[in-house]
């Protein structure tokens, strides 16, 4: 785990600021390290209904046209929207590397190894390709987990499922007004239960892989399915 | 892994032009060469480029951890923040009888100085009636702004994205108090990830102090209601002291401690009578709260209730990630209340005095800077803004008083600490009405060089019969990757 982050915190430092002489100090966000506190106890609180988790047309990396609701509604999901490219430690890389804590914890829990699924959406379809993120996803999938790495066909469908989720981007330009690649957004992250409804969203502060296990397990508990 | 000059919403963002980048974590921790020179002292190329640079109101979007509550630093930390110049100030004003339309709006005053229309107002969108309005909030994407009205009970919902000169009406809420159970008063609109909290001040079933918090999704839909904890219905909090009267008022969150935490105020019955007549009755002035409510902010439960007497009201809460206390100030004991973290328990206590509290000076308002060092207190009742040193919390030193207006309620300042925004008005029915030769309804700028406030604007909300200005909130083009109209220069 250590590893892990100072090779997040690398890569982050190394991309973010390649203008500057010296390496410049970021804080890592809760995400990467231990609780700083106890959470609640699992099935001591409720998870009300946020809502119902929108559909869309998404591309897997078979290249195959799914629709997203045929990910959702037969297991508990955590739906991220990311992109590849994304060089910010307390970004991108955090959600994925969250999420792959949460794969590991769920490999090892009988409880959930059979409910959960885990998704993970780009919203740079021009760089995504399914190929890209194949590579991508080597970086942090476990061979046997069930873990989607999707992009979208087109900006259309990508649009509508970003308005859907109410995931705000900007694509960062330069003083001429050219892309400069970069996509400025919001963190968020959704735990979507088997009825296809949000249970929770997650920013940067509550983006950690015992708060999203201890809250999947509160909804499964409530839900009946616990082995 | 990643490109150059990326940046996306909870990293020290960095833009074409670097200026001051804030991280997630409440520590600015990049200092950029730029140097801050008086723009008067800078020849033609320079001032191209000073003027460029602060088109270029720079944006950290901060909707990760606390970053900085000046009215940017009194935000939540889960909301994005500007860390430049604003181009805009929403103020959410109330309508006053004989003034305009009389009804409730929202003024937009465009405060870049870079701006042709510096100072003006720029918009005005009014909601077809009174509803006393009050306080506002913005969403966490910090697209949309809720306002709400304590009369009423309605929440008006304004688009401040799609064009952020001019806000539009998106929604309307009237059912608050339907769909909560019983709440009234809708109070702070609170940015929690993909969602708003509501406190209220009241409720329908005898319109006095007890309430509860009301969680709707950003889109507007009601979500649960969290009923303040009271003598018998304490749902599991520690009631630690004398009282526990279920009231509310505002609330903050300290995400890296788990830690919500909420205020108390008075109910309907008291909001809505006539200041004099109230302070006559011993009946009335028994029913204002007495406590702060420490709360489990993943579970949205009651952990603590603390006695703070007096009507704690406005708390805001310190940036430094090592920095586990919030303030506040108590309107009628005029105190200010530190409550904070120590052996792994929260606990309250006095720290200073706001005047003379026996001439009843009313704080209300107040604003603590980005560096935990300094808290702003207004007082209504003299129009005083105060200054404390509170660089020790558990010390806090009046340095600096400055008289504003006949009455002054909110501050907003600025990321920087540099500008200061003023309002005047407080509740209908306990604005003063007549003038002893001060500004009595004005929206005021000040700048601030850390030791004394220079006045660089007012506008006369009378005057230009706007009605009684409330509540600010910022806005910025570059917070949606926009063009200031006429520069041509892109701000993000």
């Amino acid at each position: 785990m250590r590893i892990g982050i100072l090779a997040l915190l690398w890569a982050g430092l190394a991309t973010a600021a390649p203008h500057h002489s010296q390496p410049e100090k970021v804080i890592l966000a809760p995400g990467y390290a231990e609780l700083t506190f106890t959470p609640p106890v699992v099935g001591s609180y409720s998870l009300p209904v946020l809502g119902d988790a929108a559909d869309g047309e998404v591309v897997n990396e078979a290249s195959e046209s799914v629709r997203l609701h045929q990910l959702l509604g037969d297991k508990f999901v955590l739906f991220s929207f990311i992109y590849t490219n994304c060089s910010d430690v307390n970004g991108c890389p955090l959600a994925s590397y969250v999420l792959s804590k949460v794969q590991d914890a769920v490999r090892g829990d009988d409880r959930l190894s059979d409910y959960v699924r885990l998704i993970s959406l780009s919203f740079d379809r021009s760089n995504d390709t399914p190929e890209v993120l194949a590579r991508y996803a080597g970086n942090f999938r476990k061979e046997d987990f069930d873990w989607q790495f999707l992009t979208t066909s087109s900006d259309t469908h990508l649009n509508s499922i970003l308005r859907d989720y109410d995931q705000f981007i900007i694509e960062d330009v330069n003083e001429s007004g050219k892309k400069v690649g970069s996509i400025s957004h919001i963190l968020r992250v959704y735990l979507i239960d088997q009825h296809r409804r949000i249970r929770n969203i997650y920013s940067v502060s509550f983006l950690h892989p015992d708060i999203i296990i201890n809250d999947i397990l509160t909804i499964v508990k409530a839900s009946g399915r616990q082995k | 892994m990643g490109k150059p000059n990326s940046a996306s919403a909870c990293e020290p963002r960095e833009n074409a032009i670097n200026m001051i980048a804030v991280n997630c974590f409440g520590k600015q921790v990049i200092e950029r060469t730029n140097k801050i020179i008086p723009y008067g002292s800078l020849g033609e190329p320079e001032r191209r480029i000073a003027k460029m640079k602060r088109l270029i109101a720079f944006v950290v979007a901060v909707i990760c951890w606390p970053a900085a509550l000046a009215d940017e630093t009194c935000m939540s930390p889960y909301m994005a923040k500007i860390v430049g110049q604003e181009d805009f100030v929403y103020v959410w004003t109330m309508g006053a009888k004989g003034l305009g339309d009389e009804q409730d709006k929202l003024v937009t005053i465009s405060v870049n100085p870079d701006a042709d229309d510096y100072g003006e107002v720029i918009n005005s969108i009014s909601v077809g009636g009174r509803n006393e309005a009050h306080h506002s909030g913005l969403t966490d994407d910090r697209r949309y702004l809720w306002a709400s009205g304590l009369d009423t009970s309605k929440i008006f919902i304004f688009d401040i994205h799609s064009d952020p000169a001019k806000p539009t009406l998106h929604k309307t809420i009237d059912d608050f108090v339907k769909k909560s159970g019983g709440v009234v008063g809708p109070h702070t609109s609170y940015a929690l990830p993909g969602r708003m909290m509501l406190t209220g001040l009241s409720n329908n079933k005898d319109h006095g102090g007890a309430t509860g918090m009301v969680e709707y999704t950003n889109s507007g839909d009601y979500i649960a209601t969290y009923w303040m904890p009271k003598d018998g219905a304490l749902a599991g909090a520690e009631k630690s002291g004398e009282y526990a009267g279920g009231y509310g008022y505002d609330v903050r969150a300290l995400p890296r401690r788990n830690v919500m935490v909420t205020s108390s105020f008075t109910g309907w019955n008291n909001y809505m009578m006539n200041l004099g007549a109230m302070m006559a009755s011993p009946e009335a002035m028994a029913q204002f709260g007495n406590t702060v409510t420490i709360w489990d902010l993943h579970a949205r439960t009651p952990r603590k209730i603390l006695d703070v007497p007096g009507a704690p009201l406005e708390i805001r809460c310190a940036w430094g990630a090592n920095n586990n206390y919030c303030f506040t100030t108590t309107a009628l004991t005029s105190k200010i209340w530190l409550i904070y973290e120590e052996d792994n328990d929260w606990h309250a206590k006095p720290i200073a005095d706001i005047g003379d509290a026996s001439k009843i000076p009313l704080p209300v308002d107040i604003s603590i800077t980005a560096d935990d060092g300094l808290l702003w207190v207004n007082t209504w009742n003299d129009g005083m803004a105060r200054l404390f040193d509170i660089s020790d919390p558990h010390n806090a030193k009046e340095i600096y008083t400055e008289s504003i207006g006949e009455q002054v309620n909110m501050v907003s300042q600025s990321w920087d600490g540099r500008r200061i925004y003023f309002t005047s008005s407080l509740l209908a029915n306990w604005d003063k009405t007549q003038s002893t030769g001060k500004d009595l309804q004005y929206f005021k700028i000040y700048d601030f060089d850390g030791k004394q406030l220079a006045h660089e604007l007012t506008i006369d909300f009378i005057a230009l019969k706007l009605g009684h200005p409330h509540q600010m909130r910022f806005g910025a083009y570059s917070l949606y990757g926009m063009k200031a109209p006429g520069n041509g220069l892109a701000l993000n």
